[in-house]
């Protein structure tokens, strides 16, 4: 892997560097300039351009979340009206509903009975400026709650991830570790990623150290860079680490 | 509108659930600090402090005042936290919650009431002037045990600090800038170190250095300040009650893990002081003797 080009807001990032294909698209962060055909960068951050899919944006792996249409995201909620769940996405998000009766199979009768506190697995449906985001948990075109298991969590452990990571858990980038310790943890476990930078994780076989373990494996992948090489050797640890009790 | 967010109901069984089995979520022994790290700056009394992902710098300053009418012959030593939005979304600017009021009250017994810093050698002429030291605290990111690394990093930077020479002719007062003569250390009496414990399922479960996710779902919580010898400070505010014996055995803890935090800490000042002597002049250069 290339190390990244690092680019700052108002640099210039001459025309050879960007895809030219007429169906090229040009993400978050850069801005063209019709004169001259190159880009200028709007924000802080990493280049990353993929020559195969033809994009090019700049990238920020740590910088706070921001709500987009078709996230899986991992809400809080707050309170509950006559017809909506209010809920938080993040400390600085404007507030998020959720339709009661955007639930699998829910009627006025089933829908799900959330206390304060409670995470549930959604999807952003529209962010729109100074509006509240919406979220569901049902497929809208099959009405229900696959492929992605949305719906309340129960059980398990939360674990807070850089936005970045989360991104990388859900697209299964350079992730070969998290792969590597559910096949070698007993009975693997469930994980429900957010793009706000939450990560559930239940594995009921190995219990609480198990999910200690997974925690301890994000926290790492998280901190520092890691290969693939060591992501099998920083499994090898936990795993041996698990064996000793 | 940023705010504060609980903690939800899955972490906050699950700590509770993993506690039980004497299990931290972040792999820790129970009574086991997060690591300590210590950073000084270029100037004398500018100090960062790591512990974990709590993050607190501290800056010393000096200013020659009038002391105070009732206290002629003392000089002002004075602590000034803040907690900004830079740290966690829960803090708001200008308005003081409970939990920064805690803070500067804990830090104020546990510093300047304890007399941690002898403000009788920082008076120059009685009555007329004074040296006036004050240490401003900025939590630049909040997770969790906020009382014990302020205190630990107000205190290197007191020990780090040196305020400029001063000499007295009658009534003139000549203060010397930092490059005619070697300015002085400040006084210290003892060096108090705060040790947070708290407590879980009714008392069983006895934590040390708690991170935030943990301090919010604790029972009881107890500051207890010690020296290098002695305890001096007892903060239990509320919570569930705690047996006599647990707070004997809490009090030798804080003691051997005070001796401990202020060996690294005097590790850190010496490391320092080694940097900057560059080629051994500055004990030459002292004006003071050793008598």
């Amino acid at each position: 892997m290339a190390t990244p080009q690092i680019v700052l807001p108002g640099e210039y990032i001459p025309a050879g560097q960007i895809p030219t294909s007429q169906k090229r698209r040009i993400g978050h962060g850069l801005r063209p300039d019709p004169d001259t055909g190159s880009f200028m960068a709007t924000i802080g951050g990493l280049l990353d351009v993929d020559w195969r899919k033809k994009s090019a944006q700049i990238s920020t792996p740590n910088a706070r979340y921001i709500p987009k249409p078709g996230d899986l995201v991992i809400a809080q909620f707050r309170a509950s009206s006559t017809d909506y769940f209010h809920l938080f996405i993040n400390a600085h998000s404007p507030q998020a509903i959720l339709p009661q009766l955007a639930f699998e199979g829910a009627t006025k009768k089933t829908r799900p009975q959330l206390k304060a506190n409670d995470l549930v697995y959604a999807k952003v449906v529209s962010a729109q400026k100074n509006m509240d985001i919406e979220l569901s948990c049902v497929n809208p075109s099959t009405g229900k709650a696959e492929p992605d298991g949305l719906g309340p969590l129960t059980g398990g452990m939360v674990f807070d991830v850089s936005p970045g990571l989360a991104n990388r858990l859900l697209k299964k980038q350079n992730v070969l570790a998290m792969d590597d310790l559910g096949a070698r943890l007993q009975g693997g476990f469930e994980i429900a990623v957010g793009r706000n930078g939450k990560v559930w994780v239940d594995c009921p076989e190995a219990g609480v150290k198990g999910i200690c373990a997974v925690g301890w494996c994000l926290r790492q992948m998280d901190e520092t860079d890691l290969g693939e090489k060591e992501q099998k050797k920083l499994v090898n640890k936990i795993m041996a680490e698990i064996e000793r009790g | 509108m940023p705010r504060e967010i609980d903690i939800s109901n899955i972490e906050r069984n699950f700590i509770l659930e993993a506690l039980g089995q004497d299990v931290r979520v972040d792999g820790r022994r129970l009574d086991q600090l997060r690591d300590l790290n210590l950073e000084f700056g270029v100037e004398y009394g500018t100090v960062t402090l790591r512990l974990g992902k709590t993050r607190v710098h501290v800056q010393v300053s000096a200013e020659v005042t009038k002391p105070l009418e009732e206290r002629k012959f003392e000089g002002v030593f004075s602590i000034v936290t803040e907690l900004s939005p830079i740290a966690s979304p829960a803090y708001e600017v200008g308005r003081q919650t409970e939990q920064e009021l805690i803070l500067s009250r804990t830090l104020e017994k546990a510093i300047r009431r304890s007399n941690a810093i002898d403000t009788e050698s920082l008076c120059i002429i009685a009555g007329a002037k004074c040296w006036s030291i004050r240490a401003d605290v900025h939590v630049l990111d909040s997770d969790g045990g906020l009382i014990d690394a302020s205190c630990i990093a107000i205190v290197a930077a007191l020990r780090h600090f040196r305020r400029p020479d001063v000499s007295v002719d009658g009534e003139n007062v000549t203060i010397y800038t930092m490059a005619e003569r070697v300015p002085v250390p400040l006084s210290m009496m003892h060096n108090p170190v705060c040790i947070t414990f708290s407590f879980y399922h009714g008392g069983e479960t006895i934590l040390l250095d708690a991170t935030r996710s943990e301090e919010q779902v604790r029972e009881a919580e107890m500051v207890l300040t010690v020296n290098d010898w002695e305890l001096c400070q007892v903060a239990k505010l509320g919570g569930s009650a705690i047996d006599a014996l647990v707070l004997l055995k809490c009090t030798t803890t804080a003691l051997a893990k005070g001796k401990e935090i202020n060996g690294f800490v005097a590790r850190k000042l010496a490391e320092d002081a080694t940097r900057r002597d560059v080629g051994g002049l500055i004990a030459e250069l002292r004006a003071e003797n050793d008598r």
